[in-house]
């Protein structure tokens, strides 16, 4: 288990990192930031007194504690999974965020493994039939992979989506028909659901899937040249044997760069999330950013670290499990 | 931690420190490149260029104002307007916003602020993974641990999150672009870090390197003066990448009004996260007013194409087994071979008349005439394999000796057309005899040669560690063999047999569930001899499968071969550069210089009365496996430039005895001493005096 448990350590150390880089931030940056903040919430006029307090309390201002008893109060909360109140909503930010989650995994989820696998089997193929008109792939998908995830998304608003202007084809506002549907577990709700749902994860898809596509097929090509596979040619093995043989092999270390693709997914689909006004975390991260609701946004900050570290070590284990030299590591 | 392997680190470098950096010429690169420079240009003038201020509201051309329907006189609601931003004109080519400001003012001044940031920030993060990743890959030990922890914990965090975070808490830092690019360098570097990190551990063990280390040099002058040089292809892709990553982490905060807006105060800069960030407040999309939104859009998607497309150029450079891929497909279709898939079938061009064949001799099993064999195509084609003929006879085992490059490995895969690009055949004939008929191997399609290979000829290459797939276990790899080829034998019966093949070769059936890595290298050469033999075979083909092999292994290998060899009746060629181990193995030996076979006799005749001067030097060149050590000679020089091989006999330049004539025509296979043997030399014509060396007796004459 050593490899595993080095890199569990690796992920707690990476938690234990961000959640100290954002208690710390707001109270060391020089300039008071926490006055700035203030300041700026003043300024923009949707910030009353009760906010304020909230933001001074929020970032250690006005607290007459010692730097070390607030981090130690800080890690208790957490611990707690007390992630302070957030002003705008007047709710538990925890209550809030176990709230959002929900969507963003679900969107995060069905993307994330449709876009992999998919682009995995076209990479594969691609490399394949390398010299055939699959070619024109790659530049194609070196432009999508360039395409800015919200750009994207606007682009697909506009054409498919109701609130854009051509075909009107999916809903594309909010996480269901927030007028015509009862949320729970209902038929029109979960119906509501799921149209919404796609513009979203094909937004999603298409932003990512390039990047596993050349991944994958880079990988493949490199394979392919390898001993191995000619002894498979050699032994007259099935074309679709000899594919695979390759294609588990190129397939390591895609799943072993799958750390920068998912941090990669997750911050696209922070801004995906916004041009849609889609329910998840990353709506409301934009949402609270606004408010200058400070807790809810270290909240989210946290919650989304979790995530990806929580993916992160997901993507370890399927390593571990398809390539037995690892396993034997572990 | 195998987890921690990275694409680039996987590909064996081939740039050397003499090496020129020269990128390829491709259409992606110069496509790429003409697109950054674009964009370069525009960053560097653009301020100067734009037609109007960014931040100046033309008063002539003012927005109208509309009635929002449904409002206004004769509704219930208050009269309500919005200002519709006027569309292209020839005064405001990409339009103007809600605030008439002209667009494409707008677009080319941010284009300095985004392509500054994503510059600086690159240039930040590369030096910190430069920093990180080589200090740690040279020192390694502790520092290395300690380094990597902190590359692998930045990595971990997702950026962008982090980036909102520190964006949002620093104060004013989106109006200070320096204070951006700082930020976004902070939660770029790790990864490039990471990669650095694995090919300074490969540089570091290199001999140059080594060399340097030995000589006294300092740690520091050796990183930049031997390992950094070595790394630039390298860090110039990683800088290219966060350059890019830099972009859009800068346009996604902007977009997210963390970038700094131009009219805060203190005012950030224009780009094109802000210009999106306006437009989507304002309903650009929902007003279908896609002068103002989509600009922005597609420069940040062509910018970033743009460098995408140099780094997949770099990519190339880098890793050259992309390189090739990319090349020869090319000029594959150029020369008019048009393979649609990557299967492993070498293409047959011939050049020349298919040479006049007959009937096969009655006891050959593999028969190669005139096989002559390019790397390449047209003009820059190697020819690495000319006009060699081979006769492997049933039961027999020839021997194919040579210094390391002379071409052996080519010969033996053309035949079976097991070469991959760019190999082309270009010449001669292959026939295989198989108990159903004889197979024309140049003329066979594609389930042609599926039929014949393994069952009928197999293949051991030299390193037996790559040519077992690495992750299943050497059983599932008999299944799948047994099951494409026997289709009829049980689960069970498969396993079986693949038990009795181990055990055959003398290891354990229990290896069976093993991966390759958990076996040694001479058990790994054992279970793929087993498996070479498991369909009884008529031909086996050996490449030098002991030369990766500890000498006691190298001699229990031989030893169970011609074993094996004799129970089951299999033809072999053997492949190998040491002749001392051929004559104890081969019936009859044939000696390749610089693609051409030189020689060709019974093994013994050769190994004890070479006839060429290149085999009495091969002959010296090593210790023979047991019994005298003769002192060794060895061959002066080095082998030929197959690109520039001398004319004449290509081995005059290395030949003590090369006469006049050998340096224009070339020599001719041909009969001496009776009809058992040829040799290619002229000191054989008969008009020479032939040293003493070269006119041993023949132990075979002798026999006879
Ligand atoms: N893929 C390739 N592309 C270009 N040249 C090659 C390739 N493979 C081998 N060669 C060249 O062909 C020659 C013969 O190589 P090879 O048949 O492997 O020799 P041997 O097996 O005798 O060591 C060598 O000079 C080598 O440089
Ligand atoms: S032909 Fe001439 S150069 Fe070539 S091996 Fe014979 S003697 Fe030497
Ligand atoms: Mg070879």
């Amino acid at each position: 288990m050593s490899a595993l448990l080095r890199r569990l350590l690796v992920y707690l150390l990476a938690a234990w990192v961000a959640l100290t880089v954002s208690f710390l931030l707001p109270r060391v940056v020089p300039g008071n930031p926490v006055a700035g903040a203030v300041a700026r919430a003043s300024q923009s006029g949707n910030c009353n007194e009760q906010c304020v307090i909230a933001i001074e309390t929020q970032l250690g201002f006005n607290v007459h504690q010692s730097l070390w008893d607030q981090y130690v109060n800080y890690w208790e909360n957490l611990l707690h999974g007390n992630l302070g109140h957030s002003w705008s909503e007047n709710a538990p930010v925890s209550n809030l965020i176990l709230s959002y989650l929900p969507w963003t995994l679900a969107l995060l989820g069905v993307a994330t493994t449709t876009s992999f696998v998919a682009g995995s089997m076209i990479g594969t193929l691609v490399a394949w039939r390398r010299g055939s008109l699959f070619d024109w792939l790659i530049p194609v998908a070196t432009f999508f992979q360039a395409l800015p995830y919200f750009f994207l998304a606007i682009v697909l608003v506009l054409i498919f989506g109701q609130t854009g202007t051509m075909l009107k084809w999916f809903p594309s506002l909010f996480g269901y028909d927030i007028f015509g549907a009862e949320p729970g577990f209902n038929l029109p709700f979960v119906e509501s659901v799921l149209a919404h749902g796609i513009l979203p994860a094909v937004t999603v898809i298409l932003a990512s899937i390039a990047g596993f596509i050349l991944a994958m097929r880079n990988q493949m090509i490199t394979t392919l040249d390898d001993d191995f596979v000619l002894v498979a040619e050699a032994k007259g093995l099935p074309t679709r044997t000899v594919i695979w043989y390759a294609a588990r092999n190129a397939l390591l270390p895609v799943v072993s760069n799958f750390t920068i693709a998912i941090s990669l997914v997750v911050a696209g689909q922070i801004l995906v999330e916004i041009v849609f006004n889609y329910p998840g975390i990353g709506y409301h991260l934009y949402d609270a950013l606004g408010k200058l609701d400070y807790s809810l946004v270290q909240g989210i900050f946290v919650v989304i670290t979790l995530v990806v570290l929580a993916a992160n070590l997901l993507a370890d284990a399927v390593y571990v499990a398809i390539d037995p030299r690892a396993r034997q590591a572990a | 931690m195998t987890i921690d392997s990275t694409t680039i680190a996987q590909a064996e470098p081939t740039f050397q420190r003499s090496h020129t950096v020269r990128l390829p010429r491709s259409p992606k690169v110069i496509g790429g490149a003409v697109i950054v420079a674009i964009f370069g240009l525009f960053a560097a003038i653009g301020r100067w260029v734009a037609p109007y201020s960014p931040d100046a509201t033309d008063t002539k051309n003012w927005v109208q104002h509309v009635l929002v329907p449904g409002t206004g006189p004769g509704t219930e609601f208050p009269a309500n307007y919005y200002p519709l931003p006027l569309g292209p004109s020839a005064a405001h080519w990409l339009g103007t916003t809600v605030f008439a400001q002209d667009v494409f003012s707008q677009l080319v001044t941010s284009t300095q602020a985004t392509l500054f940031v994503g510059l600086l920030a690159a240039a930040i993060a590369t030096g910190l993974s430069i920093f990180f990743g080589v200090t740690a890959g040279y020192i390694g030990g502790g520092t290395d641990e300690g380094l990597s922890l902190v590359a692998n914990v930045f990595l971990a965090i997702p950026g962008l999150p982090l980036l909102i975070v520190l964006a949002d808490y620093v104060p004013y830092a989106g109006s200070s672009v320096i204070l951006v690019a700082v930020i976004i360098a902070v939660t770029a570097w790790a990864y490039s870090a990471r990669v650095l990190r694995a090919q300074t551990l490969s540089l570091r063990n290199r001999d140059f390197v080594e060399a340097a280390r030995v000589s006294g040099e300092g740690r520091l002058r050796i990183i930049v003066a031997e390992v950094l040089p070595n790394l630039i292809p390298i860090v110039a892709a990683s800088f290219l990448y966060t350059t890019l990553y830099a972009i859009y982490a800068y346009v996604a905060i902007s977009f997210l009004g963390l970038g700094g807006s131009p009219t805060s105060s203190p005012p950030g800069l224009w780009n094109w996260g802000e210009m999106l960030r306006e437009g989507f407040a304002n309903n650009a999309v929902r007003g279908g007013w896609w002068w103002w939104w989509a600009p922005p859009g597609v420069c940040v998607a062509a910018l970033g194409t743009g460098l995408a497309l140099l780094n997949f150029g770099l990519d190339e450079f880098i890793n050259p087994r992309l390189r090739i891929a990319g090349f020869t497909g090319k000029a594959a279709r150029k020369a008019g071979i048009n393979s649609r898939t990557a299967t492993v079938i070498t293409p047959v061009m011939r050049k020349s008349a298919i040479p006049p064949t007959g009937a096969m001799p009655a006891d050959a099993v593999l028969e190669i005439r005139g096989l002559t064999v390019d790397y390449g195509y047209g003009e820059d084609a190697v020819h690495a394999v000319s006009d060699c003929d081979l006769v492997l006879r049933r039961g027999k085992v020839l021997g194919l000796a040579g210094e390391s490059g002379s071409g052996k490995t080519t010969l033996a895969l053309a035949a079976v057309r097991l070469l991959r690009p760019p190999a082309v055949i270009t010449a001669g004939a292959v026939r295989f005899r198989s108990p159903k008929g004889v197979v024309d191997m140049l003329d066979a399609t594609q389930p042609q040669l599926r039929a014949v290979r393994w069952s009928e000829i197999a293949v051991v290459l030299q390193s037996s560690l790559n040519a077992l797939n690495p992750v299943t276990s050497v059983g599932a790899q008999f299944d799948d063999l047994l099951r494409a080829h026997r289709p009829l034998l049980g689960r069970s019966g498969r396993a079986d047999r693949a038990g009795e093949l181990l055990k055959m070769v003398g290891i354990n059936p229990d290896r069976l569930r093993s991966y390759p890595h958990e076996l040694s290298g001479g058990m790994r050469q054992r279970a793929m001899i087993a498996m070479a033999l498991a369909l009884d075979p008529q031909v086996v083909i050996l490449d030098e499968p002991t030369t990766a092999l500890d000498v006691v292994t190298q001699r229990e290998i031989i030893e169970e071969l011609i074993g094996l060899r004799d129970r089951l009746g299999f033809a072999a060629l053997f492949i190998t550069h040491d002749l001392s181990l051929l004559v104890e193995i081969a019936d009859e030996i044939a000696v390749m210089y610089a693609g051409r076979v030189m020689e060709r006799a019974p093994a013994a005749s050769l190994f004890h009365a070479p006839r060429l001067p290149y085999t009495h030097g091969l002959l010296h060149c090593f210790p023979p496996l047991h019994g005298r050590r003769a002192p060794m000679e060895g061959i002066p020089g080095s082998p030929p430039d197959l690109r520039d091989l001398p004319t004449g006999c290509a081995f005059h330049p290395r030949c003590r005895w090369a006469l006049e004539q050998c340096r224009t025509q070339v020599p001719q296979l041909s009969l001496v001493d009776g009809s058992r043997r040829e040799v290619a030399c002229w000191l054989h014509d008969g008009g020479q005096t032939v040293p003493d060396e070269l006119a041993r007796r023949d132990p075979m004459l002798v026999a006879q």
